[in-house]
């Protein structure tokens, strides 16, 4: 028998009731507190229309309490980010046919009343990072969220006595490891306030002080713990490292493994539709690799590489096509060609075409190409983008960057890379063409650059908003 | 009379506004090193007619010739005798 998430937490405030469930800004909220809210937001949500609630909130203790309320109301949690436009919200709550939307302010009013915790067939209705136009809602089934927690504790133990660090916003399919798969499991999450998540040093200290055993976040978060710690602070109670959501530089890794020092370290591929497909545990002579491989499929997760309508069967590059035990069913109220029969294979099953290129090599092993729309022509030749942004990444005193093809009068398109540079970094367009030149082909070596010390624009998901940026290059 | 520091300005304003003039040498490899790509070339050749009132018929545009300032600077002499 499975248990629900709401029911889990209601029985573990009976059996461990002053354990830390959350940590948040200078509380901590035990799962006796938690479960108490938790049904006290169920009784309040039950006088709301009928219908998936829709939360518009920032991450707060308060607002995962409510979520779990919702859960326990047996209503369907409707999470874009709170960050997107008023009007695309209101079309998404819309689409998703929420039957009411409660912000921040409205959070408050449902702490009276007590109601048991009922079942919901579809949890979470999260969103894609569409960059132009409303998002795509994708609904996660409970069973695959019961398998997906289930997996995250058998991997990396986020049960009584561990915590597990979430630095990611509340509506990233990220958290349903790391806030959701804990509370499943009677573990804390450690809840990092969106206040500080670009604040190298009080992030560090906010580590420091809560000590998590399980961390997992984006490269970005780690290249500013590294510029944080300077080689001068550890974390020990670091157990598990992962890097997920875009591709971690394996020439990054000495200062990481100098400031987890007793830690294992994961490289996690996934997405918000399939939930996460591949894990690799890093050793230390990838170091000397230039690109860190997706590892293996998790157990259950069956993925094909498809080329001209054929599974691949030795090595290549094709689109990763995969069906994973924690998937969605497809867009809500959305028929998309990405969900559906395998291309290449007839046996009855529903797959996500995941538009991801893969490489597979001659010893077996997946390496990430990139996006198929990010393989773009410069003059005549094929230049992934994220080939380009690994090499930029690897120069002295490059932060973050972003490489995107502009449409140019001349060439059809041309090169265009964003760099943001470390505080205080002198690097100009010279030193770094410099650098590229030596390391990429010519037609890869971009035409424009803009380096500056500003982050990158970012999407309400959180990856960088290349259409912004081909827009602001058209003149 | 050389125009090094007109060429310099140009190429330093238009291919790399984050740095000084002072900070680009005449004998820097412009071409190695990222900083000139064959479509750059053509911007560099349309200017140095408009700027020089050259035409374009009298430059030798192999592109060793737009290697370093001073190459490009010898290409304009050349050009206008």
């Amino acid at each position: 028998m499975t248990e629900t998430l709401a029911g889990a937490v209601n029985r573990l405030a009976r059996s461990q009731p002053a354990a830390p469930a959350l940590i948040w800004q200078d509380t901590v909220v035990s799962y006796g507190e938690l479960a108490q809210g938790m049904r006290a937001a169920a009784a309040g949500v039950a006088t709301l229309p009928a219908g998936p609630i829709g939360v518009n909130a920032k991450k707060s203790a308060r607002a995962v309490t409510f979520v779990l309320g919702c859960l326990a109301a047996g209503r369907t949690v409707v999470l874009p980010s709170p960050t997107l436009p008023p009007e695309t919200l209101d079309a998404l709550f819309e689409r998703a046919g929420a039957g009411a939307v409660v912000d921040a302010d409205g959070l408050a009013r449902f702490t009276d009343g007590d109601a048991e915790p009922s079942e919901v067939d579809v949890p979470f209705m999260l969103t894609t990072s569409g960059s132009t136009g409303v998002p795509k809602l994708v609904p996660l089934p409970a069973q695959g969220i019961e398998r997906f927690t289930r997996w995250v504790h058998d991997e990396f133990d986020v049960g009584p006595g561990r915590r597990v660090l979430n630095y990611a916003p509340l509506n990233f399919d990220l958290c349903l490891f790391e806030i959701w798969a804990t509370l499943r499991h009677g573990g804390c999450a450690v809840l990092v306030d969106p206040e500080i998540a670009a604040d190298c040093d009080t992030l560090l200290a906010f580590l420091e002080e809560t000590q998590p055993h399980v961390v997992q976040a984006v490269p970005l978060f780690y290249q500013l713990l590294t510029e944080a710690a300077g080689g001068t602070h550890t974390l020990p109670s670091v157990a598990h490292v992962i890097f997920t959501g875009d591709a971690m530089n394996p020439h990054r890794l000495p200062p990481l493994r100098d400031l987890f020092p007793h830690s294992r370290f994961h490289n996690i591929y996934g997405c918000t539709e399939t939930n996460d497909s591949f894990r690799y545990e890093l050793d230390p002579t990838d170091e000397r690799r230039e690109t860190l491989p997706l590892g293996e499929p998790l157990p259950g997760v069956r993925a094909d590489l498809v080329a001209d309508g054929e599974i691949l069967t030795g090595p290549g590059v094709g689109e990763l096509v995969v069906r994973t035990p924690f998937q969605s069913s497809g867009y809500h109220n959305n028929p998309s060609a990405a969900f559906g029969p395998h291309p290449a294979l007839d046996d009855g099953e529903q797959y996500f075409r995941s538009g991801d290129l893969v490489r597979r090599t001659e010893n077996g092993e997946y390496f990430l190409e990139g996006r198929a729309d990010f393989r773009v022509k410069v003059r005549g030749q094929q230049v992934y983008l994220q080939h380009v942004e690994e090499v930029v990444l690897a120069a002295e005193g490059v932060v973050e960057a972003a490489a995107v093809a502009v449409p140019d009068v001349h060439a059809g398109r041309r090169l265009h890379v964003v760099v943001r540079r470390r505080e205080g970094c002198k690097l100009n367009s010279l030193v770094l063409k410099k650098f590229l030149a030596e390391r990429l082909p010519p037609a890869a070596v971009p035409s424009t650059l803009h380096i500056g010390p500003d982050p990158l624009p970012r999407t309400s998901t959180g990856k960088v908003d290349r259409q912004f940026l081909v827009n602001s290059q058209k003149r | 009379m050389s125009n090094t520091q007109t060429i310099t300005k140009y190429i330093v304003r238009e291919f790399l506004p984050d740095v000084e003039a002072s900070d680009l040498p005449p004998d820097y490899d412009l071409l190695r090193n990222g900083v000139i790509d064959s479509l750059a070339l053509l911007r560099v050749v349309d200017w140095i007619a408009a700027e020089f009132d050259v035409s374009i018929e009298d430059l030798d545009l192999s592109p060793d010739n737009f290697r370093t300032v001073e190459n490009i600077d010898a290409l304009v002499a050349s050009a206008k005798s």
